[in-house]
């Protein structure tokens, strides 16, 4: 029987501008369907019209049928039904969606209270009952703890227990995990599952990740700009894609898995790999022993880095890969002379790099040694300086140009960078993502450091916009020997840019190789876990199988 | 991981309603550049000398002559009222000022430097909040003398505090924020930063908030001279008219002293709604 129909759903605004166009969309009972696509593709929008979540202004034609019931145009009685027995939602960030004064108890008994009516105690029993559905390891102790207490991961456990309360038949979920670390991530999408199954409940997954929605759904629906771009079984349209839009969108995806060259070429060398010595030269970037601890008043103190030692060649890009607190971002911002090391030293070219400069020599020095581009671009970049004035800025700072030289100097680097003259002047809101940081990359490159740290540098960005700033990050490699210090939390995307990689956890640097050794013969079991949480399509090998079947 | 950023749909669902408040703050507007007009071109404007006494017509109700009637020496209300205007803006908007750059300074200091300056300045502010400014006003005439300058001096003292609070805290959470350690990176030295990138970045905020501090203090300061203690006879000025209207309220003439009273009450909620919304437009446009 078909949960959930839409049929030609269309969105207007009232400036007309139309944010979804022709929807169409079908769930069977128990079927997992996803919605891919890139931010302002319109996915929210469509999951957020099944259970009546829409702006006021919105102007809405089509159909959408939850159940028995038409939503477009429903009383709020009926909305309310729909709501507390046909279908749940789960949002991005767990914790803007809970109230932080009020016990995981509260939140997870209030509905069953109020809108079904159950004692306390009853609520109380069957609250327990979803929190161990869920996986949740002391659902007793949970009921009485605060959000503050709970993990990210933990915290989005309860909110999908909150949702199952009512025992929907449909589930929607909007980027559930994109807040999460991967490890994290591969634990929800287990409990999803697993409640799927056992409930039989339709689930919507909303997702940018196009390998989580091939691991997961049955079939996939692919949205750009309003629209739905094709539709199929999952194994369909990643393995076949039909449209232009959704060949680009599956090429700019990174992957761990290792093309046919790269098993081959890692067969021949297997042996050679450990005699891999880095020449004599001293290296770019030498980091020896670097160490860091931050005290907490009235905690154990956070030992963030424990003896670290990295070192890059000239020329050369390493890739650090670790889950949030794995002290890899600490480690970038000491590099880069933002905080101070407890121990070990820091050399660029040969020089001393390890304190945090004082004087005005210091920090012009340090500065030309390393730069830096940050994770988030929406924030790295001063909201009221334009994109050439901050790059006009740095090379006034650390050079003697005069405003004309300058002027064109900076023309020049948003060439290099692949943006036109007409954004020197730009205000960053109104540049997208992409374009916000080229502009950092373009500002780091105007202080021509020796090395350039990257700290998440992508991970804020849509797949095909990573991919493009992933190749200038290529070819500004290739053009100038550049050395580059990779920090990510994607090792699909650390491989496709560095030639060798670290795995970080808890401070420490548990493995370290060549990026596709890491890959194919991962030797610590953490690499082995990170390796594992990635999410791949079910019908993919795994890449390790594929190596070991080459060898 | 990087902070989930709202999606598209969220940031629809916060598209900015319809403004209904639009219309009084033209309003406001409007008030407050009548009453600046007035008291700018008070001598072209002023039917009268608002210090011309006439015992003949004293205690007069609105006429042609005199629009809002006389007040107990003959003087005309109307005229009193737009010269009263001139010290009833200029008070204010010199604590203003003064109030906005000394907390501004000091907020910035604070906020910028942490460690023990916040926590010294910190108590500090706290000292200056337990008095009532009107009480600090109070004791400045007591120590310097009736006028207008001593209040405004002790006024731009005792509102700075409301001043540097916010500024430091919008300052704090400037300084954690990645530009911030952009520029460093760069190699930018620390006051470059925090004076010439970080503090234009913030006065908006704190220049729209204190814009609210207008109003109180136009009230404080007609209370002040209604009191006796702040623009001294003959100028003329609200509070102190209202002050001496007094004595015609129990003979029924309420007029000299209602008509400051409401254009008090009228310029401080013009002001009010002025800095709200100001307030809403630049604090609503988050940087992003």
């Amino acid at each position: 029987m078909t949960l959930l129909e839409i049929s030609e759903l269309t969105l207007d605004l009232p400036n007309g501008s139309r944010l979804l166009d022709g929807i169409s969309l079908r769930i069977e009972e128990g079927e997992t369907v996803g919605l891919v696509g890139e931010s302002g593709s319109g996915k929210s929008l469509t999951a957020r019209a099944v259970i009546g979540l829409l702006p006021d202004q919105a102007r809405t034609t089509g159909s959408v049928r939850l159940g028995q019931t038409e939503v477009l145009g429903a009383s709020v009685a009926e909305l309310l039904e729909l709501r507390r027995h046909t279908a749940s939602m789960i949002f991005q960030d767990p914790r803007a969606g809970i109230n932080p004064m009020r016990t995981i108890g509260d939140h997870l008994t209030e509905a069953l209270r109020l809108c079904e009516g159950k004692s306390a105690a009853e609520a109380n029993a069957r609250a327990k009952e979803l929190l161990a559905a869920v996986r949740l390891p002391r659902p007793e102790d949970h009921m009485h703890q605060h959000p503050h207490e709970l993990s990210g991961g933990m915290l989005q456990r309860v909110m999908i227990a909150g949702a199952l309360t009512s025992s929907p038949q449909l589930l929607i979920c909007d980027e559930p995990t994109t807040a999460l670390d991967v490890t994290t991530q591969a634990e929800i999408v287990a409990v999803l599952s697993e409640q799927r199954a056992s409930r039989g409940m339709g689930m919507l997954f909303i997702t940018h990740d196009l390998n989580l929605a091939a691991s997961l759904c049955d079939r996939v629906y692919v949205m750009s700009g309003g629209k739905v771009e094709e539709h199929g079984t999952a194994r369909a349209v990643f393995g076949n894609p039909q449209t232009p839009y959704t060949r680009r969108l599956i090429e700019a995806t990174p992957s761990i898995s290792l093309s046919a060259a790269e098993t081959a070429a890692l067969a021949q060398q297997s042996g050679t790999l450990t005699a891999a010595g880095q020449g004599e030269t001293e290296p770019m970037l030498a980091v020896e022993g670097l160490s860091k601890s931050y005290r907490r008043r009235g905690k154990a103190t956070v030992d963030a880095v424990k003896a670290v030692s990295v070192s890059i060649p000239r020329g050369g890009a390493l890739g650090v890969v670790g889950e949030s607190g794995s002290g890899k971002s600490t480690l970038a911002r000491m590099i880069v002379g933002l905080e101070s090391a407890d121990a070990g030293g820091i050399r660029v070219d040969g020089r001393d790099r390890t304190t945090v400069p004082r004087t005005r020599a210091e920090r012009l020095a340090h500065a030309r040694s390393v730069q830096m581009v940050f994770q988030d671009p929406y924030l790295s970049l001063d909201p009221r300086i334009a994109a050439g004035r901050s790059i006009e800025d740095a090379l006034r700072l650390h050079g003697t140009l005069d405003s004309r030289a300058a002027r064109s100097r900076v023309l020049e680097l948003l060439d290099q960078v692949g943006l036109a003259e007409q954004y020197a002047d730009a205000r960053p809101r109104t540049l997208s993502g992409g374009q916000r940081q080229r502009v950092a990359i373009a500002r780091a490159l105007a202080i021509e450091p020796d090395v350039l740290v990257m700290d998440e540098a992508t991970s804020a960005l849509d797949v095909s916009v990573q991919a493009q700033v992933l190749d200038l990050v290529a070819d500004i490699r290739k053009a100038r020997g550049l050395t580059v210090l990779f920090i990510s939390h994607d090792l699909a995307v650390v491989r496709r840019v560095c030639d060798e990689t670290v795995v970080m956890k808890a401070g420490e640097i548990v493995e370290r190789g060549q990026s596709v050794q890491l890959l194919a013969a991962p030797q610590h079991p953490y690499t082995r876990l990170l390796l594992d949480s990635i999410p791949r399509p079910a019908w993919e090998s795994d890449p390790r199988e594929s190596a070991a079947a080459n060898a | 991981m990087s902070a989930p950023t709202p999606t598209m749909a969220v940031r629809m669902m916060r598209a900015p309603r319809l403004k209904r408040a639009a219309s009084w703050y033209t309003v406001s507007l409007g008030v407050l550049v009548v009453m600046t007009l007035a008291a700018v071109f008070a001598p072209f404007i002023a039917p009268y000398d608002p210090n011309f006494v006439n015992l003949s017509a004293v205690y007069q109700g609105p006429s042609p002559a005199h629009w809002l009637g006389t007040d107990s020496l003959g003087r005309d209300t109307l005229s009193r009222m737009i010269f009263g205007a001139r010290t009833a803006l200029l008070g204010p908007l010199l604590v203003v000022v003064f109030s906005t750059i000394l907390g501004i300074l000091l907020g910035l200091l604070a906020g910028w430097r942490g460690g023990w300056i916040d926590s010294v300045l910190g108590r500090l502010f706290d000292v200056i909040f337990a008095f009532p400014s009107l009480l600090i006003a109070i004791m400045a005439v007591a120590l310097f003398g009736k006028g207008l300058v001593a209040p405004v001096i002790a006024m731009s003292i005792a509102y700075a505090p409301f001043v540097a609070r916010l500024t430091r805290q919008l300052i704090v959470s400037e300084r954690s924020r990645p530009y911030v350690a952009a520029y460093r990176v760069q190699g930018f030295s620390g006051p470059w930063i925090a004076l010439r990138r970080v503090l234009p970045n913030v006065t908006p905020i704190v220049g729209a908030q204190s814009t609210l501090n207008f109003g109180y203090v136009l009230a404080e300061l007609a209370g002040l001279s209604f009191l006796g203690l702040g623009v001294q006879a003959p100028t003329a000025d609200w509070g102190a008219m209202i002050n001496e209207a007094q004595a015609g309220l129990t003979g029924g003439y309420f007029l000299p002293a209602i008509v400051p009273a409401v254009a008090v009450v009228i310029v401080v909620v013009a002001v009010n709604i002025i800095g709200e919304e100001l307030s809403d437009r630049i604090g609503g446009g988050v940087p992003a």
